[in-house]
């Protein structure tokens, strides 16, 4: 345990880009603490934040993988509505109306639901690693399918009426910390440990760096792109339950910005879109930083389309940042010292 | 009169150029040579604007410039052939001879017809026949060439530089691409052979001109020079050509065995075998298969009939992952893009094929043996760096090689082909690695080496296989391995 | 002396853009036959009538994404520049009581808008060189919420007279069998013209064909001389304008003005400019295919009720068809890289 906090209070050290976040971290907190104290320094706003940051992490965490490989999933948004909607609709019709055991329901429909997004996100890495179709194009197919698809079967509608045990896990506690919230750290532990310590993480990031030597070294493209958007489709499904469990009720068509969000989170927490470099602390963080930047917003009474403006802004602003620091350490490496022959 | 007088350039605190001088006549066939790093992409690129010299100048039509813009550079007759081209796939025969002259020409509408017309004649000139309407990516290589030729004389190219321009082109080809350059010649066009394929340029050039590191080592007629002395003046070493060749016991099993292999279009009933502890060179000119062979035989390219055996055992090679099951291990040509991760550490470079040895029942990687197998690996191979965490890029091209050597003697493969190894490295590296390759073949290795790189290959092969239009030549054999011998084959 | 290079033996899947558009075509056929024998009610005057009514304002954004997708990008903010670039038209011209009769002027105003939008992705897209994707999906976000927090959030229901009245400009109108009126819009004459124009500008000017070779090796074109990030720049503009353009005429058609329309349209509009044939990777695309693509993917979505398919499946089939789009897309690629021919097989000893 203590290793691992080690390596991540390192990683936050010595990676520039993790570093510059936790500055803007620091400043936006202290600007709407400064700005709006009342509404912003309290517990309540803080445990609230801890409510919502949870699910638009692990969908920022699904694309998260998908980048690390160089490609891309927008599909993280409906494939956690579909795995929302399984759910949520075993859950009504065996549950509370048809008076099985609540508990082994939860158990059973939380795996189907989870089953689905990881079916979803196979599907993906198929379409991708198999026919070899570029994974915008195929994401944002798999997005409008899946989205039918969830809007097809419910005829558009919602379901609600979900029974309140299955309800209290996402708005519960464990030991002071909200239960969505310790789902993300497991899950986030997950994914670092996934990405650090196990074979196929270690080549997920060579085939993001480079997919022509990772080939050549022998490594399995195909297994690994496929692996890649199966875990995002089952990162996208946890995050699917955690809403439906936290508002009660599965939408189709719930959170259809979320994929800009996502997007900006995944780039202001440092990963690469080009492929090969990413932490999941950096997606964390920058999940925190927008969720500040949001309910400071809320406390501010800026309207939600002023929000959208600034994850707009936002990401703009990162990779135009990203464009001049990228060019200012190529000027700066020429400048040093000849290499090391 | 085209050149430069006392051309200088520095990149930061890397000094890229020094004092360069060089003249090329109109009608004149000049040869720029050097190894890799020796500067002469920076000269080209200063002659045709793409850069901007910091001291000198450059000369075109007896004009002395202290600086250009890439369109001055044009506008006066510089034209530059990458190896790439610099065509676009997509677009006709036509329209890339002559859309360069609707761009210069500042034309807001194009007239396919009159573009038509115009390469047509651009090629009539040149004697050639493409198809004005075909798309430039379904023609084949030594025609797209053809076509940036014909493009360049569209420009009204004064001078002509070809950088590596022989590199894809079969016997039959280049002669044809010499004759076009002598048929540039009658047109007062000069041209700039960019080379380090001494024995082609001979053929062609009057000329020579030397660099290396930024200085310009030798120069003068190509008749006073000979390979000995235009390697010295490349290399500033006297080149060491005492034989690597391990010595092969003679109860040495066979470990490789290739029998009639063949891949339409590429090579055809292609066998040999290598012996535990054997170095077997593979030779020919480019686009005579020998790369193609090496390709197949790790599975990138399918074979569809023969057979190959590793330790007696027929293997079915499908895919890298094939090969590397049965003990394949392969050194690929271009090291930047399919050898390494450059932005990545060195230590994950090494580790690169061989993570799934290092992986437990649940799929965890056994972090300290990763790490006490790199820093050996590291240390045996003599890899110069401060930091395994440092990224691939931070080394120069020899130690780079040695990454890419690494990460498949990390696998202990019972074969190991490689192909081009020691292109753009330097040549204390080029000793160091033939060094390792022979003694990775005394510890019982199989080695292949494919190269055109005869003076390697007569170094470290104790057999060598000449390869001739996608078929077998000659062999030889030990003492047979002469430099003299081989040109004489390859250019057969 | 002559050397004859041997030409390419598969000249006649070159011109994919020709298969292509004749599978699309016969699609449409038959997927219309299947459609009326199963409904006869399809087979009324009124069918293709309906179809290009509501494919038209389609049609002229997806000849404006054809564009940056032959130049090798993509572009998701379009719709949402046409709805922001209509919207505050019909607001300047309500607030300035600019005259109500005009049709010049809010497709003027509209024009202007988008594309200065459309030079706001230029500028990060040419100038910057940012990967289109993100920033379009950066700009989509920052102008939706500009338009719902600056410029209002408010449905119009009274949109100046001129082109409230022009949504009912029929260039036809023929009475049905079933006594309903099938009317042909006027607007298939300009969008028709301006399909060729941009047809024509594709082929035979120098912006055109610097837009294929920007699309088929961005480097080589730059090596050409040709200024890559003007002509860049000029792309993002004249598609902002474009879909400003879309937009108003969109607001015309619908006779009301809300700022939340046309968002989420993009996915149909890339779907049926990829079903089309123009490829992610750049380089290739016709305004006919692109055309055609939309009218395939309407037909469907316009009579799936015919078919028995109710509407809540609507978007399913979209994604559907994307999703073969893409697919038969990728396979086309694959084979177009495999057409290079390495060994001269005609070459003799």
């Amino acid at each position: 345990m203590k290793d691992i906090t080690q390596n991540m209070v390192k990683n936050l050290l010595s990676d520039r880009k993790l570093t510059q976040l936790v500055i803007v971290a620091v400043i936006v907190f202290a600007t709407f603490s400064i700005l709006v104290p009342e509404l912003f320094l309290t517990s309540r706003n803080f445990v609230s934040m801890a409510f919502q940051i949870p699910e638009i992490a692990l969908l920022a965490l699904g694309v998260m993988l998908a980048m690390l490989t160089a490609g891309i999933d927008l599909s993280v948004v409906s494939m956690s509505n579909l795995a929302a909607l399984s759910t949520a609709y075993l859950l009504v019709t065996q549950v509370t109306e048809g008076g099985g055991n609540v508990y082994v329901w939860i158990v059973i429909t939380l795996a189907i639901g989870i089953f689905v997004g990881l079916v979803a996100g196979l599907a993906n890495g198929l379409i991708i690693a198999g026919i070899g179709v570029t994974p915008i194009l195929a994401t944002l197919a798999t997005l409008t399918l899946y989205n039918g698809i969830a809007v097809g079967v419910r005829n558009g509608q919602s379901i609600i009426g979900l029974p309140e045990e299955f309800v209290a896990i996402g708005n519960s506690s464990l030991w002071g910390i909200p239960m969505p919230m310790v789902i993300l750290l497991v899950a986030g532990a997950g994914v670092a440990i996934f990405i650090n310590k196990t074979g196929l993480g270690m080549q997920s990031i060579l085939v993001g760096a480079n997919q022509d030597a990772a080939r050549y070294s022998g490594i399995s493209v195909k297994k690994v792109l496929i692996m890649t958007y199966t875990l995002s489709g089952g990162l996208s499904a946890l995050a699917g339950l955690i809403i439906a469990s936290r508002s009660a009720s599965a939408n189709p068509d719930y959170g259809s910005s979320y994929v800009l969000l996502a997007i900006v989170i995944v780039v202001l927490g440092g990963v690469n879109p080009y492929g090969g470099f990413g932490t999941v602390t950096g997606v964390i963080l920058a999940t925190a930083v927008l969720q500040m930047v949001a309910s400071g917003f809320n406390a501010l009474r800026f309207s939600q389309f002023f929000y959208q403006l600034a994850q707009g802004f936002v990401l703009v602003a990162v990779m135009v940042l990203n464009v001049y620091v990228d060019k200012r350490r190529m000027a700066a490496k020429i400048k040093k010292a000849p290499k090391e022959s | 009169m085209f050149g430069t007088e006392n051309i200088s350039k520095a990149f930061g605190g890397a000094i890229a150029l020094s004092d360069v001088s060089f003249s090329i006549e109109p009608g004149d066939i000049h040869c720029l040579a050097g190894e890799n790093g020796s500067g002469k992409s920076t000269l080209i690129k200063i002659m045709s604007g793409v850069e901007t010299a910091d001291s000198g100048s450059i000369l075109l039509n007896g004009q002395k410039f202290r600086s250009l813009s890439p369109r001055e550079a044009v506008a006066h007759g510089v034209q530059v052939i990458f190896q790439d081209f610099s065509l676009i796939p997509n677009l006709t025969v036509a329209e890339n001879i002559a859309l360069s002259t609707d761009v210069s020409e500042k034309r807001k509408f194009v007239n396919p017809k009159r573009n038509r017309q115009i390469a047509a004649n651009a090629l009539e000139r040149m004697g050639v026949d493409i198809d004005l309407d075909a798309t430039v990516q379904s023609i084949p290589v030594s025609s797209k060439q053809l076509v940036a030729i014909a493009r360049a004389l569209n420009q009204g190219v004064k001078i002509l530089f070809m950088d590596e321009a022989t590199t894809a082109l079969t016997r039959k080809e280049i002669d044809h691409l010499f004759g076009i350059v002598n048929g540039l010649r009658d047109r007062g066009v000069a041209t700039v052979f960019v080379s380090h394929k001494l024995d082609e340029v001979q053929e062609i050039a009057q000329r020579i001109t030397i660099l290396r590191n930024g200085s310009v080592t030798a120069e003068g007629d190509i008749k006073d020079f000979d390979r000995k002395s235009i390697a010295l003046a490349m290399t500033g070493q006297e080149v060491n050509e005492v034989r690597l060749a391990p010595e092969v016991p003679a109860n040495a099993p066979t470990v490789l065995q290739v029998d009639s292999i063949s891949s339409p279009g590429r090579f055809r009933d292609i066998s040999f075998s290598v012996k535990a502890g054997e170095v077997v060179g593979i030779t020919g000119l480019l686009g005579s298969g020998r790369s193609e062979i090496a390709e197949a035989l790790f599975g990138m390219t399918s074979i569809e009939s023969g057979t190959v055996s590793v330790n007696g055992t027929p293997i079915t090679l499908k895919g890298p992952r094939s090969a590397v099951a049965a003990g394949i291990g392969y050194v690929p040509q271009d090291r930047l893009t399919q050898g390494l991760f450059l932005h990545q550490p060195i230590l994950k470079n090494v580790l690169a094929a061989a993570i799934e040895r290092f992986v437990g029942p649940l799929g965890f990687v056994r972090g300290k043996s990763i790490r006490e197998t790199v820093t050996a690996w590291i240390a045996d191979l003599k890899i110069k760096t401060t930091n395994p965490q440092n990224p691939a890029t931070s080394l120069s091209g020899g130690n780079q090689q040695r990454v890419v050597l690494a990460k498949w003697l990390a696998m202990t493969p019972s074969v190991l082909i490689l192909n081009g190894p020691t292109v753009g490295v330097d040549i204390g590296s080029k000793r160091d690695i033939l060094e390792i390759i022979r003694q990775k073949a005394l510890d019982g290795m199989a080695v292949v080496i494919v190269s055109d790189d005869i003076p390697e290959i007569v170094q470290i092969a104790n057999r060598v296989l000449i390869i001739h239009q996608g078929e077998t030549g000659a062999e030889f054999d030990g003492a047979e391995i002469q430099e003299a011998s081989l040109y004489k084959e390859l250019a057969a | 002396m002559s050397y004859i290079t041997p030409v390419s033996k598969r000249k006649g899947l070159q011109l994919f853009g020709s298969p292509n558009e004749l599978f699309l075509i016969a699609a449409i056929v038959v997927l219309s036959l299947v459609i009326g024998l199963n409904n006869s009610v399809f087979f009324s005057i009124a069918t293709p009538f309906d179809l290009l009514r509501s494919s038209l304002i389609e049609i002229l954004f997806a000849l404006g994404l054809l564009i940056v997708l032959v130049s090798g990008g993509i572009d998701i903010s379009f719709p949402i520049v046409g709805i922001f670039a209509g919207y505050t038209t019909v607001v300047i011209m309500l607030r300035f009581e600019l005259d109500t009769y005009s049709l010049i002027i809010p497709l003027v105003l509209a024009a202007i808008v988008g594309a200065i939008l459309g030079s706001v992705n230029a500028l990060l897209i040419a100038g910057f060189g940012l990967p289109t994707l993100i920033a379009t999906l950066g700009t989509a976000g920052m102008f939706r919420g500009f338009l719902l927090s600056y410029v209002g959030s408010v449905y119009i229901a009274n949109i100046p007279l001129g082109l409230d009245q022009f949504s009912t400009a029929d260039l036809l109108s023929v009475e049905t069998s079933a006594g309903t009126l099938a009317r042909l819009h006027v607007l298939v004459i300009p969008i028709l013209i301006l399909a060729i124009a941009l047809a024509w500008m594709m082929r035979r000017t120098m912006f055109g064909r610097t837009i294929f070779a920007i699309g088929g090796n961005e480097e080589s074109a730059r090596r050409m001389g040709m200024n890559v990030r003007w002509t860049k720049a000029r792309i993002y503009m004249l598609v902002g304008a474009l879909s400003g353009v879309a937009g108003i005429l969109y607001i015309s058609l619908q006779r009301k003005a809300d700022p939340y329309d046309l968002a989420g349209t993009e996915l149909e509009i890339i779907a049926a400019v990829v079903l089309g044939g123009a490829s992610i990777m750049g380089g290739y695309g016709t305004v006919t295919g692109t055309i055609l693509g939309v009218l395939l993917i309407n037909l469907i979505k316009d009579n799936l009720i015919l078919l028995g398919v109710p509407g809540s499946w609507q978007r399913a089939a979209v994604g559907l068809m994307l999703l073969i789009g893409v697919i038969a897309q990728a396979i086309a690629d694959k084979r177009r890289l495999k057409q290079t021919v390495t060994v001269a097989e005609e070459d003799s000893e």
